[in-house]
């Protein structure tokens, strides 16, 4: 019998979800980081959206916000002219970074030791984490405010998105490398770095670049004006949300439109592919984000499947051999209920 | 394919959310060194267990009972002593689940009786009411 998907709501938030980054896969599961209007960016566990803690501090809306690979940091960019870096194990603010105008966006390097902030002064600043007073790195050329501004090509490269163009800059040698132009408002940008690809989205179309020589890779158009994208790291699907509230995956490779969901009360802001692909985390003007699974029906993290008492013949034996980590996997989500529900353990029919 | 009756993914539970007033990161919640291997030394982390799951034991009891007082104040009459010396009595009706409010009926003040009210918990010194 098809499943049909049942999106995970995680409330508290009291305003619209402007932003959301996931961490890397780390011993202890991985993160999700929500960045709100309200001030107040929420950290959560990645794979259930359980909420862990609050970043207490911002005096403005927060526009960005990031976690580094391990999740042990995150950093976030708001209206009060600020960008904050946290402990993210503790929750306490570790630096406050000034700036001359509202900050857009953060994003640490691979080894944590640089923090690249972007915003409306249009200028990208390099942070040493090592050195909090010191004075950032400036990178200055865009005649706009700075949307998004991220790492890339192993943090060698950086990748910067004002209202209508999108640069490549080299780190080293804090110059202009490329830039692309654009006749319509520029919503949102991603990196992929296996495969050095570049995600943008821009009015109704979702566009794939190279982030090395940006040149175009393919586009799909969508039915409504998109506000984000993400690639799934295994590249076979995408998914994307923007104004018609609606959540669309589409195959990668053939461009097919796959599924729509319907859900959210409000535009979507952000839309984020977990580290592993499992499922995808959406954040709306609605204040809400939402989990969604990639492979729907599927046993993983507070979704678990459950077969049909009544069978073509295949019935649910009670001793089956699982492949060992789906059965710690079950085990897990078990035992966070008293009385489990299902006696058997069961087998995801694809 | 999808057939018309297409029943939803069953969840265990919903993703839980901010607690109250908290800034969250629970001590107990954060991040504790990985489980080692080997256990150390096998009785040491038996007794440590004990000692916690009896202290665990002991606060559950005590919850349940504080919980089952408050079901049997249900309805009965209540003298609250507040602060200032004030002392109200009233028809206990019910709590919040956080126990910061309480719903009483006929709350006789000293300027008059109230059909319904709120009496927040944190103004509250003491009650008494018999069983």
């Amino acid at each position: 019998m098809a499943m049909r998907q049942t999106p995970l709501t995680c409330s508290g938030h009291t305003r619209p979800v402007v932003d959301l980054a996931f961490s890397g896969i780390t011993p202890y599961g991985y993160f999700l980081i929500s960045a709100c209007k309200d001030g107040k960016p929420m950290l959560r566990q990645g794979d259930t959206g359980d909420w862990i803690g609050t970043f207490l501090g911002h005096k403005g809306a927060v526009w960005g916000a990031t976690l580094n690979k391990d999740a042990t940091k995150a950093a976030t960019a708001a209206a009060d002219f600020t960008a904050k870096v946290w402990d993210a194990v503790s929750g306490d603010e570790l630096m406050t970074l000034a700036h001359k105008h509202i900050v857009k966006s953060v994003d640490f390097t691979q080894d944590s030791n640089y923090l690249l902030t972007a915003g409306q002064d249009k200028l990208l600043r390099i942070y040493d984490m090592n050195k909090p007073e010191a004075e950032p790195k400036e990178i200055s050329g865009h005649t706009s405010g700075i949307k998004k501004a991220l790492w890339c090509s192993d943090d060698k490269q950086i990748l910067s998105a004002d209202d209508k163009t999108v640069r490549l800059w080299d780190h080293a040698t804090m110059t202009e490398v490329k830039s692309l132009s654009f006749n319509m408002s520029v919503s949102s940008m991603d990196y992929i770095p296996e495969g050095e690809i570049l995600v943008i989205t821009y009015g109704r179309s979702i566009a794939f670049h190279s982030a090395v020589s940006l040149e175009p890779i393919k586009s799909f158009e969508t039915p409504a004006t998109i506000n984000s994208a993400s690639l799934h790291p295994e590249k076979e699907f995408l998914v994307a949300g923007g104004e018609d509230f609606k959540l669309y995956k589409y195959d990668y490779n053939s461009g097919e439109e796959l599924e729509s969901y319907k859900g959210h009360f409000g535009p979507i802001h952000c839309v984020r592919f977990s580290p592993d692909g499992e499922l995808y985390a959406s954040g709306s003007e609605d204040g809400t984000l939402r989990l969604w699974q990639t492979v729907v029906g599927k046993t993983y993290g507070l979704w678990k499947c459950v077969l049909p008492e009544e069978d073509s013949g295949e019935l649910a034996k009670p001793k089956i051999n699982f492949p060992e980590t789906t059965e710690e996997e079950l085990e897990e989500i078990a035992s966070e209920n008293s009385d489990s529900i299902y006696s058997s353990t069961p087998e995801v029919k694809a | 394919m999808q057939t018309p009756l297409s029943s939803p993914v069953p969840v265990l539970r919903l993703p839980r959310g901010p607690q109250g007033l908290s800034r969250g990161f629970a001590p107990d919640g954060r991040r504790a060194p990985l489980k080692p291997e080997v256990p150390e030394a096998p009785e040491a982390p038996a007794v440590h267990e004990c000692q916690e799951s009896q202290e665990q034991r002991a606060r559950a009891v005590l919850r349940e009972r504080y919980l089952r007082s408050l079901l049997a104040m249900v309805g009965r009459q209540v003298s609250f002593t507040l602060h200032e010396g004030v002392h109200v009595t009233a028809h206990f009706g019910a709590t919040d689940v956080d126990v910061a409010n309480f719903y009483v009926l006929q709350l006789q003040t000293p300027i008059g009786v109230q059909a319904e009210a709120l009496l927040r918990c944190s103004d509250i010194i003491a009650y008494t009411f018999k069983l």
